[in-house]
């Protein structure tokens, strides 16, 4: 019992720590809160379901379906991605220089747009994909891994060691971090800072893109108002880790994963939520930067 | 002081002409009859299916010449199952002066809203709205064509002790006061004979039920009952399957839809639902299937209700003569009604005399009896 839930506790934080990502990256290089970033997940559930749909309707699931998962994965992030590209090019970009609750407000108001535009163009029903991979899978110390459980922690592991190597090794990475640091300086140095802040947005949004696509292989489920709760529980993950750090994230996805988990499971499922608030609160009082956090939190 | 009775008079003209205007903006020789339901939302497709029941029954009336040598108008109110815009709708039908109004869906929306026709004098009859409190608060207008959940409870407790015998049994529900009445009734009624290992709510719109589910899981039950709708029960046994918990769901008439199966896909086979008695039998019913087929594809389960509630409303409009709440309520609870789905009438409560809930079993993709 207590391997299965932690099991289905990671499987699920998981899945928060890849949109937590996005909020993380994103305040550390701008000190923004992104909300809008819950809806690119939503827009990535509803591209793995028209893609799925596609790829089914050729019959490729039937032929291979590891190419099956990699094309709709690749098609979900390129285009959340360039999404992603679009919502800091329109809301936030000619709000740099602004006093900082002018962008707030235009993430909040980009969030409504996103979610009223999928309303309108999917509908205001759930949309239901059917499983694709067998229920079965592993059988670990009497706790059962299901295939897709399995899809979602080796894939949310492999893009988060990329992402770690990405910043810490690669010449873009270093810009990123150096834009970070300090945005004026990195500028008159020679990095080209809106260069640096569109690849950071893709990133995130890519990564929320793979979140949204291995939530309909693990749910079956897609409805335009998912991004809100996801996004604010992504959002405490990214609290709870310290926001600004990308280790940071990953591991208060993870945490909070387990204890929304445990608490469903030994006090009581009803208040499943609840929790997850009650963990933000703590944490802000008791420890405002996060577990891996230095700086402190400007007011929201 | 001239100056004042001047711009006294043109206010109160102004004023006039807006009363007025919003008299004049509707039809004087219409009947005005409310459909409320959830229209959008995850449930939306229950509401739907109402107001089309509603408006098809309206159109035959129509057809006739009306009520009372009146055109029939169908207002639809959309509450998203939400008890806040249940209690708005019930304030726009009371300001438009509907005759009566059929619905609301949703128990917890149903209840809230009933207070305010009661107020005003409306008539009130739901196709679907099963929670026993709406008809326990002494109003005299308010109906329900369909069961209620203590009966619905009893009939699920009879069958899982009968039929399945378990020893072991979980109760979960989804906090609703539809989902939260229907699974205290059937605790009770099962409490007494088998042991409930485990009883909790979850969260409505929530997309993990796993922890729960494994929770259940290691309490190893033979059986477990929802209290709830369909879109958390088909996530539920999904989910279910995947955690491995292999006990059967028997759950209530909220689940009785094929989304359910659509949504559930094989993990929904073996789950037991309660619901009203088959009405493939009945010519009446056929011939309203028909009808409703033709126009909006297939029913729902609670369209049939629905058009019986519209049309017990709208003869009874017409048997009385009047659309004063007091006298149609009166005359409601005095009659046999013939409906499609069978004889109808009323105890002192507002309930239905008869209330022949089975059990069907989903089979092959199908709703089926279970026996």
């Amino acid at each position: 019992m207590l391997i299965q839930q932690t099991i289905n506790g990671l499987a699920l934080g998981a899945v928060y720590a890849l949109i937590a990502l996005g909020y993380t990256m994103v305040y550390g290089i701008l000190q923004l809160i992104n909300f809008a970033h819950g809806e690119v997940y939503m827009l990535g559930a509803y591209l793995a379901i028209i893609v799925l749909g596609a790829l089914t309707a050729i019959g490729l699931p039937e032929v291979s379906m590891i190419l099956t998962l990699v094309i709709t994965i690749a098609v979900a992030m390129l285009f959340c991605g360039a999404y992603g590209a679009m919502i800091e090019r329109v809301a936030y970009r000619p709000l740099r220089n602004a006093p900082k609750l002018a962008p707030l407000i235009s993430a909040v108001g980009m969030s409504i747009l996103l979610q009223n535009f999928i309303m309108l163009a999917q509908g205001k029903d759930y949309k239901n994909w059917p499983p694709m991979l067998s229920a079965e899978g592993l059988t670990v110390a009497g706790a059962r891994v299901s295939a897709v459980e399995l899809l979602i922690l080796f894939t949310s592991v492999i893009l988060m060691v990329a992402l770690q190597v990405f910043v810490s090794r690669s010449r873009l990475g270093k810009a990123m971090r150096a834009t970070s640091q300090d945005m004026t300086m990195a500028g008159l140095v020679g990095v080209n800072v809106n260069q640096v802040i569109s690849v950071t947005f893709i990133i995130g949004s890519s990564l929320a893109a793979v979140a949204g696509v291995l939530v309909t292989l693990y749910y079956g489920v897609v409805h335009f108002f998912m991004g809100y709760t996801a996004g604010l529980k992504a959002f405490t993950a990214a609290v709870l880790g310290g926001i600004g750090s990308i280790p940071g994230a990953m591991a208060g996805g993870f945490l909070l994963g387990l204890i929304e988990n445990f608490g469903a499971s030994y006090i009581s499922s009803a208040y499943k939520d609840a929790f997850t608030f009650l963990v933000l609160i703590i944490t802000l009082i008791l420890r405002p930067a996060g577990l891996f956090g230095q700086r402190s939190i400007d007011k929201v | 002081m001239k100056r004042f009775l001047q711009s006294a008079i043109t206010l109160f003209g102004a004023m006039f002409l807006i009363v007025a205007s919003g008299c004049t903006s509707s039809d004087k020789n219409s009947i005005r009859i409310g459909a409320a339901g959830p229209m959008t939302g995850d449930q939306s497709k229950m509401g739907i299916d109402l107001r089309n029941a509603v408006e098809l029954a309206a159109a035959e009336w129509n057809e006739k010449g009306g009520v009372l040598g009146k055109k029939i108008e169908v207002i639809a109110g959309d509450d998203q199952a939400d008890p806040k815009q249940a209690v708005s709708i019930a304030n726009k039908y009371v300001n438009q002066k509907v005759a009566g109004v059929v619905g609301h869906w949703n128990s917890s929306c149903s209840i809230p809203a009933s207070e305010y026709y009661n107020k005003a004098n409306i008539v009130m009859i739901s196709p679907a709205s099963t929670n026993p409190r709406l008809t326990q608060q002494g109003f005299r207008n308010v109906f329900r064509v369909c069961g209620t959940d203590d009966q619905q409870g009893g009939v699920a407790a009879a069958f899982v002790l009968n039929t399945l015998k378990p020893k072991r049994v979980a109760v979960i529900h989804d906090k609703s006061t539809y989902g939260q009445g229907l699974a205290d009734y059937f605790k009770k009624s099962v409490e007494s004979k088998v042991e409930v290992v485990y009883y909790d709510g979850i969260i409505q719109r929530d997309a993990d039920y796993k922890a729960v589910l494994t929770t259940i899981k290691e309490k190893k039950p033979d059986a477990y009952f929802f209290g709830g709708v369909y879109p958390e029960a088909a996530r539920l046994v999904r989910q279910a399957k995947e955690v491995g918990l292999t006990a059967p769901m028997i759950t209530g008439d909220g689940v009785y839809d094929p989304t359910f199966i659509k949504i559930a896909g094989s993990a929904a086979e073996g789950t037991y639902v309660t619901f009203g008695k088959d009405t493939a039998g009945l010519s009446t019913a056929k011939q309203f299937n028909e009808r409703y087929t033709a126009k909006y594809g297939e029913p729902g389960p609670y369209s049939i209700y629905a058009y019986d509630a519209a049309n017990i409303l709208l003869s009874s409009i017409r048997d009385t003569g009047t659309t004063d709440g007091a006298k149609l309520a009166d005359h409601i609870s005095k009659t046999a009604f013939k409906g499609a789905f069978g004889e109808i009438s009323f105890d002192k409560n507002g309930d239905v005399t008869v209330a022949p809930y089975v059990v069907w079993k989903v089979q092959n993709g199908k709703f089926v009896e279970a026996h």
